[in-house]
């Protein structure tokens, strides 16, 4: 497939440094060379054409968002209870961040070149299997990299806002990495928020890493505007007896992809996957996950609630590999979704691979609209119409809702 | 002193799906009246109270509804409860997902909006939930489960008597609210509904056993069958009826014809 239109000359900062530029070099090769074919099994249901096509412009500064910037301050009213990243269009914003003792957040470039947190760099995926994480690495630059040191816990909640209120025609690539030490914890939220109306990719990659006895929240709720494309890799190595656990919404964006790549690497690791979305009425939403069981006795769980108004389009892909020494896995798969109106268009495609014995693996899917009895009942006291559809369809939510138990981040999710 | 029709049914036809259901009914309840409902099962008594409910699906082929003077025809579901209809369904329908204290809260707010009544915030609706609550010895834990699942016979009930204290409707219908109650659980319910008893409000009492009605104590009672009323009277007639059974009334109506 063409795209000059993604590969622009653009200065980055540390392009001077051979090993940066080198880096960058090889991303573009990728892109340059087999950005996506028609045989792509993974991109199967989701046609990017639409947003090679597009010619956005990149948005790359070595000096992040200064202090003056006109960025919203939404979660302002949260700031005791949350440590707050933001980037503002695509650039960091860069403050003092107050951190308590344990925790470390520096910005991408300072690792890029050298130092301790290189070596976690592209340690979870191969960019040539990852178009969309390949053309981040193009313009490898902006992005924080956040260590929760060994035993530390009970810290507030991070959040990383992306705010975007100058957007229009803008490609946004972010490259964060989470690094968690020995038996530490970390809830972290990714809000992604715009309510204007304009066209714009925003182009994550996600890096996790669960030191052994660690545990992970990772909250993610992307409520952006309906003319965006949204490609998100979410790449992850949990280690032994270590927790990943991922609580997705998405609505809003024209298309958007949440991939999350998972490597169950050391025994007991275990790792669940929770999404929630709003499939709306030309837009597609494609939830893909990957997990790979390669040690015994690990364990997976992905679970996803759709709503489905009339004409979307949704994807869920979910594989679960079970390695050959991976005996007494568990790998479990469900997907239901409420179908709000006529023309929903849903692939639900599973695949288990499983090489080992004695291992439990299942999957389902369920799919009905909204029942006409629970709406009578709701309406016969008093409830409007439209009131009553919508408690419905929370409730159809709520039964990934109620596991989320921090309910400063569970407001969030609501609609 | 006059009484004031509140709920006047007029030589009403009504079917659901193909099949005609409600054939040639005739009722007017006055404020502050309780009516009794007693008829074999599947003659059409749940029916009626959808239909006064307007659930979609029942459908009225002709005939008259008024409920306060109002053509109650043209209102939809939520427009009869805020205008102060209520019913107490025979069946109450789980909700997996939805909370009883957020439920109730929409519910009694949607009802107070319309009345041009100001919406109770969150601490306020539940201090109140709390009392009615527990006048109806319902726990405080019930109230943060899903709507109906995992009730037992009688918390349903309870649950249903529960929500009639909380909007205060002027016409009540409970349908079969007795069934799958022990006798303590139907006492407290039909205490609950005796204390909404008012001079102004009103109730359609479906039943199968006369033993409800020494607890709700009629004004009237109908025998309904096949679609109809075929016979009112006093409490008398249902003592009468527990003795015979249905058959004698419905040989009765045969006789007749
Ligand atoms: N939604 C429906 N579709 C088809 N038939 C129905 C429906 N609801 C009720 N009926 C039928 O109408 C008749 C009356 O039912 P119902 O009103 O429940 O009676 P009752 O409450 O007096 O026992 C029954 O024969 C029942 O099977
Ligand atoms: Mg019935």
């Amino acid at each position: 497939m063409k795209n000059n239109s993604l590969i622009k000359d653009v200065e980055l900062f540390l392009d001077d440094k051979p090993s940066v530029y080198a880096l960058r070099s090889k991303a573009r090769l990728v892109v340059e060379k087999v950005f996506f074919s028609k045989k792509d099994e993974a991109w199967k249901y989701t046609d990017v054409r639409e947003i090679i096509n597009k010619d956005f412009e990149i948005v790359a500064d070595n000096d992040g968002c200064k202090n003056s910037c006109a960025c919203g301050n939404e979660c302002n009213e949260c700031d005791d209870v949350f440590i707050k990243i933001k980037f503002c269009n695509g650039r960091i914003h860069i403050e003092d961040y107050n951190l308590p003792k344990g925790i470390k957040v520096v910005v991408l470039p300072e690792v890029l070149y050298e130092g301790e947190y290189k070596k976690y760099l592209y340690g979870t995926f191969n960019i040539e299997e990852h178009p969309f994480a390949a053309l981040n690495g193009v313009y490898l630059e902006q992005g924080v990299v956040i260590e929760v040191e060994k035993g530390v816990k009970n810290l507030k909640p991070l959040v990383i806002c992306y705010n975007s209120d100058d957007s229009e025609n803008r490609m946004f690539n972010i490259h964060n990495m989470i690094i968690l030490g020995k038996g530490s914890e970390l809830e972290i939220v990714e809000d992604y928020k715009n309510s204007s109306e304009s066209c714009y990719l925003m182009n994550v990659v996600n890096e996790f890493f669960l030191d052994n006895d660690s545990v992970c929240r990772h909250y993610k709720v992307q409520k952006e505007s309906f003319n965006a494309y949204h490609t998100v890799l979410n790449g992850v190595k949990v280690y032994e007896n270590a927790n990943y656990k991922q609580f997705y919404l998405a609505k809003g964006s024209k298309l958007s992809r949440n991939e999350t790549l998972i490597n169950l690497e050391k025994v007991n690791a275990n790792a669940e996957v929770y999404s929630m979305y709003i499939g709306k009425s030309g837009c597609l939403t494609d939830i893909t996950t990957n997990i790979n069981h390669k040690v015994k006795n690990t364990s997976s769980t992905q679970y996803a609630k759709a709503v489905l108004e009339e004409n979307s389009k949704a994807c869920f892909q979910g594989k679960v590999r079970i390695e050959k020494d991976a005996i007494r896995s568990v790998g479990n798969q469900l997907h239901k979704a409420l179908y709000l109106g006529d023309g929903a268009e849903l692939n639900c495609k599973p695949e288990l691979e499983i090489y080992a014995d004695d291992v439990k693996c299942s999957h389902g899917a369920s799919s009905g609209e909204i029942d006409g009895e629970q709406l009578f009942y709701l309406t016969s006291r008093g409830i409007g119409i439209d009131d009553a559809k919508k408690m419905l369809i929370d409730a159809h939510l709520e039964e990934i809702l109620q596991f989320i138990e921090n309910e400063q981040i569970k407001e969030r999710f609501f609609l | 002193m006059l009484k004031k029709p509140l709920l006047e049914i007029k030589n009403l036809f009504a079917k659901v799906g193909d099949k005609e259901i409600i054939k040639g009914l005739n009722l007017v309840i006055n404020e502050g009246e309780v009516h009794a409902i007693m008829g074999p099962n599947g003659a059409g008594k749940s029916s009626l109270s959808y239909i006064l409910s307007g659930k979609d699906g029942y459908e009225v082929t002709s005939g008259e509804i008024l409920f306060k003077g109002k053509n109650l025809l043209e209102l939809n579901t939520e427009e009869r409860a805020r205008e102060g209809m209520f019913l107490s369904l025979q069946y109450p329908t789980e909700i997996p997902g939805v909370v009883v204290s957020n439920f109730l809260k929409h519910s009694l707010n949607a009802v107070r909006k319309y009345k041009g009544e100001e919406e109770l915030d969150t601490v306020a609706f539940m201090k109140l939930l709390r009392l009615k609550a527990s006048e109806l010895g319902i726990s405080p834990e019930m109230l943060k489960r899903f709507v109906n699942v995992g009730f037992s016979g009688g918390e349903k009930k309870r649950f249903e008597t529960l929500q009639m204290a909380l909007l205060k409707p002027v016409f009540s219908i409970l349908d079969e609210i007795d069934s799958g109650l022990d006798i303590d659980a139907l006492k407290t319910v039909s205490e609950g509904v005796n204390a909404l008893r008012r001079e102004d409000n009103s109730f359609l009492v479906i039943t199968n056993y006369q033993r409800l009605l020494s607890y709700i104590v009629p004004d009237v009672i109908h025998i309904f069958a096949d679609g109809k009323i075929i016979k009112s009277g006093d409490k008398e007639l249902a003592i009468e009826l527990e003795k015979n059974g249905y058959a004698s009334f419905l040989n009765e109506e045969k006789n007749e014809e």
